[in-house]
């Protein structure tokens, strides 16, 4: 919105500047961000370029003083040649696509409901919005307890809406459910996270357009598709990218929920390189392991970020 | 489409983060599809390829 | 407004929507009333099947989250000396004695400590760079600005290999100040964008009128912007504790035992033949609902929390 006092005050040839004792605007503005700079380059790039040197070579922190080797890219092809790895980034794509799929889902229908501002809508989303700020962690391990099968509220929930007995199937051991269980968590906590996000979106979308298709006769339907989707877009794609990036890096709440089992059902990619890292004390391995989830993150918040500068716009 | 293809050779960045984005949704598609163990083998490079250009490009004019 | 408008949702819809929204927040509130439960049954109540809805309170959960104890011999607990408090008395009525106190307080205070000293950081430099960003041209403005955005996103056991390696050389592993100095890292790309936001939508006027009163920069900051940015610093600052309060991935692979905070404890509550589900339950009760807490007072700024600023309403 053009100001005119604004306006005037940019105009003002800078006499303002000159007048201004002390530090000069360009040294305040070096002293203010440099040490948010340092920090950064301490705490974040130095040790992302340690881990792509690390990365070609054979290190192992547990055991500091065996002679280093350089191994050149063999680490690399060696991740990337693996019928196992690449199987647990399939059960990441699993975690992730199914997340995503009932996140939005859910998430766009409760915005849309909420959106209808019936008494009582803001006391609603708070509540509703609670377990998203929760611990992982925290949740996770509660959770084990609710998925206990001869105990837990789940199967107890289960056997009465279904009658399947309660001790008869185990929601994190085997059976085939523990997949679908850490989808369930994950719903769970993070749906109303895209519900936020869409109802932003569906707030944003200004009245008259719809009157407008009121006027030429446009079916609600019609509507939907044509007006709310369209506009709650650049929103949902916020939400679904950041979403995305965050369970592909899912580690907290699944490994406190299954620690990657039964066998490898749930082992998403960050428990594996857990794994191979602090457990297996393979760090020139999972130096390499870890560069290669970095570079896929990198990709992806590069274009979260467009999409959040797109949202900004609005 | 010609608008697309005029901004590829002008070097704009609107048509080029397309292209990297794109390039980077294939890799990341790659590294987690269920299909070919080769897919997977140079999703990696597809995914970094992808980055560098993102980052390449969107200092180009708008 | 015209008494009919084609965008108001009907009274029916209205009521229809108002339902299922309430049946929503009940099942997905359900787990955390369950939670809460838990943690004032006793062990018997807390595992006994069907799950018990209605149950006799006890303080069990969270004299046993915060005690140590051990098994006596029966003759020797015949001649123990009555028990002085109350929550002895409760230890008591298990056939048990209190040993000693449990870690949970040294852990929780250690996620005290380091969440109020890494918020405290990140929102100093914070509005620092996020004034800078707001208010100069500094070069490469938007490259700087996704870098400081970029460093959130990176997977923290990618960062933690090297971290790990870095503190055992500094001497950092497992202290307060290394977890500060780290969470604060993590933090600080919140602050910078959200902070920023917030100062973009004060008026740059104030701050000219102050220059021209023969302020310094520096005085105009401090004594026109701050004031102003307050609501927004302290909203930052409850995302960056939130965050801080709740991390575990870091916390587990970088402490053990002198800075080890609450999430990676929590787990580990053990008793008699598997968890100890109701102290459990009570740690995480303790530990959660400062949050919700926060959740409520923040209801108004959730939005930009969550995308970094970028949607305001």
């Amino acid at each position: 919105m053009p100001d005119p006092i604004a306006a005037v005050a940019r105009a003002t040839p800078d006499p303002i500047a000159r007048k201004v004792r002390g530090l000069s605007d360009r040294a305040i503005a070096w002293l203010f961000v440099a040490p948010t700079i340092f920090l950064l380059l301490a705490i974040n790039i130095f040790p992302l370029i340690w881990t792509v040197r690390l990365s070609f070579t054979n290190y192992r922190a547990n055991r500091p003083n065996e002679e280093v080797e350089w191994v050149g890219l063999r680490n690399y092809v060696r991740i990337l040649t693996d019928d196992g790895i690449w199987a647990n980034m399939q059960t990441t794509a699993h975690f992730l696509f199914w997340t995503l799929f009932f996140q939005v889902l859910i998430g766009f229908t409760l915005a849309w409901l909420i959106n209808r501002k019936f008494k009582g809508n803001d006391l609603l989303t708070t509540l509703i919005v609670l377990p998203m700020m929760l611990s992982p962690a925290v949740v996770g391990n509660f959770w084990t307890f609710l998925y206990q099968p001869q105990i837990g509220l789940v199967n107890y929930v289960v056997e009465l809406v279904t009658g399947t007995p309660a001790s008869s199937f185990s929601m994190l051991g085997p059976g085939g459910y523990a997949p679908w269980s850490i989808v369930i968590v994950d719903t769970w906590m993070w749906t109303p996270f895209v519900m936020l996000i869409c109802l932003a979106g569906l707030r944003s979308i200004p009245d008259y357009i719809y009157e407008a298709a009121e006027i030429d006769r446009a079916s609600k339907w019609r509507q939907f598709w044509t007006i709310t989707i369209p506009m709650v877009l650049p929103f949902l794609m916020l939400a679904v990218l950041f979403r995305g990036i965050e369970n592909f890096k899912m580690f907290d709440m699944v490994v406190l929920l299954t620690g990657g089992g039964p066998g490898n059902e749930t082992l998403l990619a960050s428990i594996d390189l857990k794994r191979e890292a602090f457990e297996k004390w393979r760090t020139g391995y999972s130096s390499a392991y870890a560069i290669i989830l970095f570079v896929t993150v990198f990709g992806l918040a590069s274009i979260y970020v467009k999409a959040l500068n797109k949202v900004k716009e609005r | 489409m010609t608008r697309f293809l005029s901004g590829l050779l002008r070097l704009r960045r609107g048509p080029w983060e397309l292209l990297a984005t794109l390039l980077i949704g294939l890799g990341v598609f790659m590294l987690m599809q269920p299909f070919a163990l080769a897919l997977y083998t140079w999703s990696f490079l597809v995914t970094l390829a992808g980055t560098v250009m993102f980052i390449i490009v969107s200092h180009f004019p708008d | 407004m015209s008494a009919y408008s084609v965008t108001e949702p009907t009274g029916r819809s209205k009521l229809v929507a108002g339902l299922l929204v309430t049946l929503y927040a009940v099942v997905t509130l359900l787990p955390l009333v369950w939670i809460i439960s838990t943690g004032f049954k006793s062990g018997p109540d807390s595992i006994s099947y069907p799950p018990k809805v209605v149950f006799d309170p006890s303080l069990e959960g969270y004299v046993n989250l915060f005690t140590t104890r051990t098994r006596v011999a029966a003759e020797e607990f015949q001649n123990l000396p009555p028990p002085e408090t109350w929550y002895d008395e409760i230890v008591r009525d298990s056939g048990m004695v209190i040993a000693g106190p449990s870690r949970f307080g040294e852990r929780f205070l250690n996620s005290v400590i380091i969440g109020f000293g890494s918020t405290f950081l990140s929102i100093f430099l914070g509005t620092l760079a996020a004034y800078a960003f707001s208010r100069f041209k500094v070069p490469l403005k938007d490259d700087l600005l996704f870098f400081i955005l970029s460093t959130r996103m990176m997977p923290p056991i990618a960062v933690a290999i090297p971290i790990y390696l870095m503190y055992r050389e500094l001497g950092l592993s497992d202290t307060h100040l290394g977890m500060i100095l780290l969470y604060t890292a993590v933090n600080i790309s919140l602050a910078v964008w959200l902070l920023k936001g917030f100062i973009d939508e004060i008026p740059r006027e104030y701050e000219e009128a102050a220059l021209i009163d023969g302020y310094t920069r520096f005085q105009a900051f401090r004594k026109v912007v701050l004031p102003q940015a307050a609501t927004g610093i302290a909203s930052t600052a409850i995302f960056c504790l939130i965050f801080a309060w709740n991390e575990y991935a870091f916390a587990v692979l970088l402490t053990s035992g002198t800075a080890q905070t609450a999430p990676p404890f929590i787990p580990t509550i053990i008793g008699v033949g598997g968890q100890d589900w109701p102290a459990v339950a009570a740690g995480a009760t303790i530990f959660l609902l400062p949050v919700m807490i926060f959740t409520i007072l923040l209801r108004k700024h959730l939005l930009r929390g969550i995308t970094f600023g970028a949607v305001r309403k």
